[in-house]
């Protein structure tokens, strides 16, 4: 079989380099880390340097995420030879064991850490996914209550989130999300607030652009706004419709495919106006 | 109550939207092309989401778009399906139950779908589907009896076969298509792939 290098003509560099860029972008595409990774360890470990550590790191965990226990121990042993009484390795040993359904085992590590170290956040991450696989929800969300005990619920950790990063769009826009979820018309206001936020962030978030149409649109639809606050709705409403019309118009350009989505949208629009007004 | 018929079409994109994100809960519209009496046939499928699957904006909104075009389309919205991320647990969360009185709302024989990821392994048999149906204004299991997947086998062998040539790669849920909006959530291409794989002999699959 060909190798990486081979079938997209790359060098160890460029290998390592995407390897590097998945982990910035924090991206789970483990089959292809797999693919990349296995190479350049076989065949070019002696050239990474100190990086050969977390690439190692990164590849075991990828490796878990596709069943590959033999390269995920391959992996792991080179990690513990190199870093024999690390947590973070430790952490990862526990990880094996999670993916092979070891999970005693599991939290025999976990607390084996939290003993040395009560504060060890990942450790304690762990032990909560645990809980979760084995389908041990009511459990699962209390040890995360007790985890997350100065940030409350969903909304809260969202805002301290977007308190730490202002330019996150996403963020923003779940926020806004969580919001509108919530109901209530104090909840659509700020789920509107919010959508609009986003989209100043990234005026391509088509989720914020939806959002603000339809909270906005629903805020005008109540009977229980003013006058003004129902002819300001209207026109976010109105100005999102047109933003998304465009938006649509754009796409549908070079693609046959997207005429079905454009139409349906289009029509869609028109119908929400139509119960608006 | 009534039998159910999954097509292949239905079936196969299910399953694809479930190997596509194997670590994300999952879940789509079940439509139907037939009449509305009689049979529930789900022919086609719509994949939704694969994040935050209790919000409700894009889930209002999908289910609003959806809706849409089946009426441009001559279907209608017959169910829904879902599959958990943690694969030990098929049970209906409550946003799946929501979702499913909504669309019983408007159709009396609407049928909620759970995918079992537990049984979706190569050498199992049977179809690692769950059903449910609406009785007492309750969710409860539908009578294995009455649900009907024509050609199984070649069926799971089209599935089969998609996912062994990595096809699920060009499935597009309303997520996805949120992304990148060129991207089709009706998902024309996979349909025709699906249709060609499908013998035709077998005519309406």
């Amino acid at each position: 079989m060909a190798t990486i290098s081979e079938m997209y003509d790359v060098g160890w560099e460029e290998m390592r380099d995407k390897l590097r860029k998945w982990r910035e972008d924090n991206c789970r595409n483990s089959e292809q880390i797999v693919d990349v990774g296995e190479e350049l360890i076989s065949e070019h470990a002696s050239k990474l340097g100190d990086d050969v550590w977390i690439i190692y790191e990164q590849v075991m965990i990828a490796a878990l995420d596709c069943s590959r226990d033999d390269l995920a121990l391959t992996c792991l042993q080179e990690l513990r030879k190199q870093f024999p009484d690390s947590h973070r390795v430790k952490r990862l040993s526990g990880m094996r064991l999670e993916a092979l359904e070891r999970y005693d085992e599991a939290n025999k590590h976990y607390e084996a850490i939290l003993q040395d170290d009560p504060t060890n956040t990942a450790a304690r991450k762990r032990k909560i996914s645990i809980l979760k696989a084995q389908g041990k929800n009511a459990e699962a969300i209390r040890e995360l209550n007790e985890y997350l005990e100065h940030y409350g619920k969903a909304a809260f950790c969202l805002e301290e989130l977007m308190m730490t990063n202002p330019h996150n769009h996403l963020y923003c826009e779940q926020y806004a999300e969580v919001k509108y979820t919530q109901g209530g018309l104090e909840n659509l206001e700020l789920s509107r607030k919010y959508f609009a936020q986003a989209l100043r962030l990234n005026n391509r978030n088509m989720r914020a652009l939806f959002g603000l149409y339809m909270s906005a649109s629903h805020i005008a639809a109540s009977p229980k706004v003013s006058a003004k606050v129902k002819k300001d709705n209207m026109k976010y409403a109105s100005w999102a419709a047109t933003q998304i019309n465009r938006a649509y118009k754009l796409a549908g350009r070079g693609t046959k495919e997207s005429k079905c989505s454009m139409k349906a949208v289009e029509e869609m629009l028109e119908s929400m106006q139509i119960t608006m007004s | 109550m009534g039998e159910v018929e999954l097509s292949c079409r239905a079936y196969v994109k299910m399953y694809l939207h479930a190997c596509l994100f194997p670590r994300c809960g999952i879940n789509g519209l079940l439509l139907s092309s037939g009449s509305a009496g009689g049979a529930v046939c789900v022919t086609d499928c719509v994949p939704l989401l694969h994040s935050h699957l209790p919000l409700a904006p894009i889930s209002q909104l999908a289910l609003t778009q959806v809706d849409v075009w089946c009426s441009q389309t001559q279907q209608r919205i017959v169910g829904y399906y879902q599959a958990n991320a943690c694969v030990s647990d098929s049970s209906p969360t409550p946003c799946a139950l929501k979702i499913a009185d909504k669309i019983s709302e408007q159709f009396d024989n609407a049928v909620l779908l759970m995918l079992d990821g537990g049984k979706m392994t190569a050498d199992y048999r049977l179809p690692p589907i769950v059903v449910y149906e609406r009785r007492d204004s309750r969710w409860l299991l539908k009578d294995k009896h009455t649900i009907m997947l024509r050609h199984w086998e070649e069926t799971q062998a089209i599935a089969g076969q998609m996912l062994e040539s990595g096809d699920q790669a060009l499935l597009v849920d309303f997520d996805s298509h949120l992304d990148d909006i060129t991207k089709d959530w009706t998902n024309q291409k996979l349909n025709s792939k699906i249709a060609e794989l499908a013998s035709p002999a077998n005519g309406n699959i």
